[in-house]
């Protein structure tokens, strides 16, 4: 059984982040880390290992030359290999183009579960995991607080509106887990020094047949304008007032904008 | 090609989502911009009976997936077909199961993607969408590119239409084509379970109260729900106090719980990290209450109550009902 665990590079969270001139997220001089979600599918995919139902563990991302280190981050959490591919047309992907690469490195490493964090930090639609089943036609298991695999299929624990669900689909697939599923393990300094030592592939497009022209530039959208939000007026305080007056006041400030 | 504006209309215990009505009422306004119709894409339990009744919301005709209730992404490979027989764009919620499906179209069909976005409008035949970015310090407007496929795919955050009530039309209903054969209808549920205490679905709340880490138990609660039902709202938290327990994890609401866009967002004893910022920043209003006059959310809130919850919020909850005389 193999798990191959996609990951992205993003700012890290909270840093300073800008659009440039070109209205491409401007990443230079920002600390770049794992995306935090996907160090939770790491640690799903090591929790596999661990009990003896997962074999292999390869890490695959997509991203300029500096994501080689978020790969051996992870490589230092466990794991035995790391693909990057990259290339100079894939500036500016969007979901779509990510997914396209994706979807065919994953072809040539023919995991049975490829698995991804639920979100990207720095991105939001949540599309590229459900995009890379569809190009692949594979079942998509997405959401999972837990994710088991035996028997030829994959099961997930999913959140529902009202309670929770258990899904299940036959395997290869592609699926999706929540920070749910347990905290992330540290890198320990004897897991530092082994990722050092464990292979890293670098691919470009052509090495998982793909052409830039395949790719209309990588992307199906366009940024055409940036600009700040609308003024919100200052936030107003209601301080050093004894709860019953703070509570007059706050009711009159809902009344006043017709929400009592 | 037409110029149809699609919609996924999710059904669930025999009615549709509050999402399907807000989508029906978002698809008409763009319908009615770039010169098409609004077409309900529906499925889930009810659809069937309840697609026609879309057409009061808004919706001109209404296509049904499916009545069973299987995984929204079991419903995909039909959408798939009945995205291929044109729109300009298809609106789906932005929750899990509707970025599920979205997903699929954009892999499926090479679609460009929007969103979650704010709003959504046709320029020269083209849908142009704006989304909030960078932590919502950043407003960025897009459009796909030329000679991108369609329908667009535009994920929509709950709240952005107001669903139109009082309508009295009536949706012409079709069949669905038949649904091609992708992997995804190979996902099924194997077990089904209820949460231990009953849990309201928080994206369709207009009013929520939201407790953190500062309510400090599961009987912290307690007055926080007084709070909401006074307001005729539902109660949310933070992950620290769903971690705790004190809390399903259904009520969640941030980066990896729910994101949330009521009109009036209550925050007690909440910091306002940014995980939990990103789940409930487009509320309307947003009111928080907080000892530390420091904290984080007193930044962004638009009303920062400094005090202790326990004094205030029980305070807040008679004012209230003495106001509305209950
Ligand atoms: C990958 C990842 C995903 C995450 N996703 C989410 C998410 O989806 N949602 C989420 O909420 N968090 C999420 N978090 C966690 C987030 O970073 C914060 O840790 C969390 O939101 C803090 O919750 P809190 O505000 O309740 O607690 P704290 O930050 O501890 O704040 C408690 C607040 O309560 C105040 N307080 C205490 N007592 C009282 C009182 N009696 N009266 C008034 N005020 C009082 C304190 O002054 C303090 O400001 C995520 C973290 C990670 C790493």
């Amino acid at each position: 059984m193999k798990i191959v665990v996609c990951i992205k590079q993003v700012p890290a969270t909270g840093a300073d982040k800008r659009y440039a001139d070109d209205l491409r997220l401007d990443r230079a001089g920002v600390e770049a880390i794992i995306n935090p979600l996907d160090e939770y599918a790491i640690e799903q995919a090591l929790r596999l290992v661990d009990d003896g139902s997962v074999e292999s563990v390869t890490y695959l991302s997509m991203g300029p030359e500096q994501a080689s280190e978020a790969l051996r981050r992870a490589l230092a959490m466990g794991g035995d290999d790391a693909v990057l591919v990259t290339d100079p047309a894939l500036a500016g992907a969007d979901e779509w183009g990510t997914a396209k690469v994706l979807a065919a490195a994953l072809d040539k490493l023919a995991p049975d579960v490829a698995l991804m964090g639920m979100a990207s930090d720095d991105a939001r639609g949540s599309l590229v995991p459900g995009a890379v089943a569809a190009m692949r036609n594979l079942p998509l298991l997405s959401y999972g607080a837990e994710l088991n695999v035996a028997d030829g299929a994959a099961r997930v624990r999913r959140l529902s509106a009202t309670g929770y669900d258990w899904l299940s689909a036959p395997l290869p697939l592609v699926a999706t887990v929540t920070d749910q599923v347990g905290e992330p393990r540290y890198a320990s300094l004897k897991g530092i020094m082994a990722a050092k030592r464990k292979p890293m592939q670098t691919w470009s497009l052509s090495d998982i047949g793909l052409s830039a022209d395949d790719l209309h530039g990588a992307a199906l959208t366009r940024v055409t304008d940036t600009r700040a939000p609308e003024e919100k007026p200052p936030t107003e305080r209601i301080e050093n007032l004894p709860a019953a007056e703070a509570a007059t006041k706050i009711a009159d400030w809902l009344t006043t904008r017709k929400l009592i | 090609m037409s110029n149809d504006i699609l919609f996924l209309a999710e059904f669930t215990g025999g009615s549709p989502a509050r999402s399907a009505l807000e989508l029906a009422t978002g698809a008409a306004e763009l319908a009615s911009q770039s010169g098409g119709s609004a077409v309900a894409l529906a499925y889930g339990p009810g659809a069937a009976d309840g697609a026609a009744a879309l057409g009061a919301h808004g919706a001109t005709r209404a296509i049904v997936l499916g009545d069973d209730d299987r995984p929204a992404i079991a419903y995909a490979a039909a959408v798939v077909s009945a995205a291929r027989d044109g729109g300009l764009a298809l609106l789906a919620p932005a929750t899990p199961n509707g970025r599920d499906v979205a997903a699929v179209l954009v892999g499926t069909l090479d679609l460009p993607a929007f969103g979650p976005v704010r709003a959504a409008r046709f320029s020269e035949g083209t849908i142009e969408t704006e989304q909030a970015t960078l932590q919502g310090s950043v407003i960025t407007t897009s459009c796909p590119v030329d000679g991108a496929a369609t329908p667009s795919v535009v994920l929509v955050l709950a709240n952005t239409f107001t669903p139109n009530e009082g309508g009295s039309g009536s949706a012409e209903v079709s069949q669905a084509p038949a649904a091609e054969d992708l992997a995804f209808t190979q996902v099924t549920v194997a077990e089904s379970h209820e949460a231990d205490a009953k849990v309201v679905n928080l994206e369709e709340a207009t009013i929520i109260v939201a407790g953190g880490r500062g309510v400090a138990s599961e009987d912290g609660f307690g007055p926080l729900r007084e709070l909401a039902s006074a307001l005729g709202g539902a109660v949310g938290a933070s992950r620290a106090a769903a971690d705790a327990g004190w809390i399903p994890y259904q009520l969640q609401i941030g980066q990896t719980g729910k994101v949330v866009k009521p009109s009036l967002y209550i925050g007690a004893g909440i910091s306002g990290a940014i995980q939990h910022r990103v789940g409930m920043q487009t509320a309307e209003h947003v009111v928080a209450i907080n000892k530390d006059p420091d904290a984080p959310i007193g930044e962004f809130a638009d009303l920062f109550v400094v005090g202790d919850l326990f004094q205030i919020i029980p305070a807040l909850t008679d004012e209230i009902r003495r106001r509305k005389g209950t």
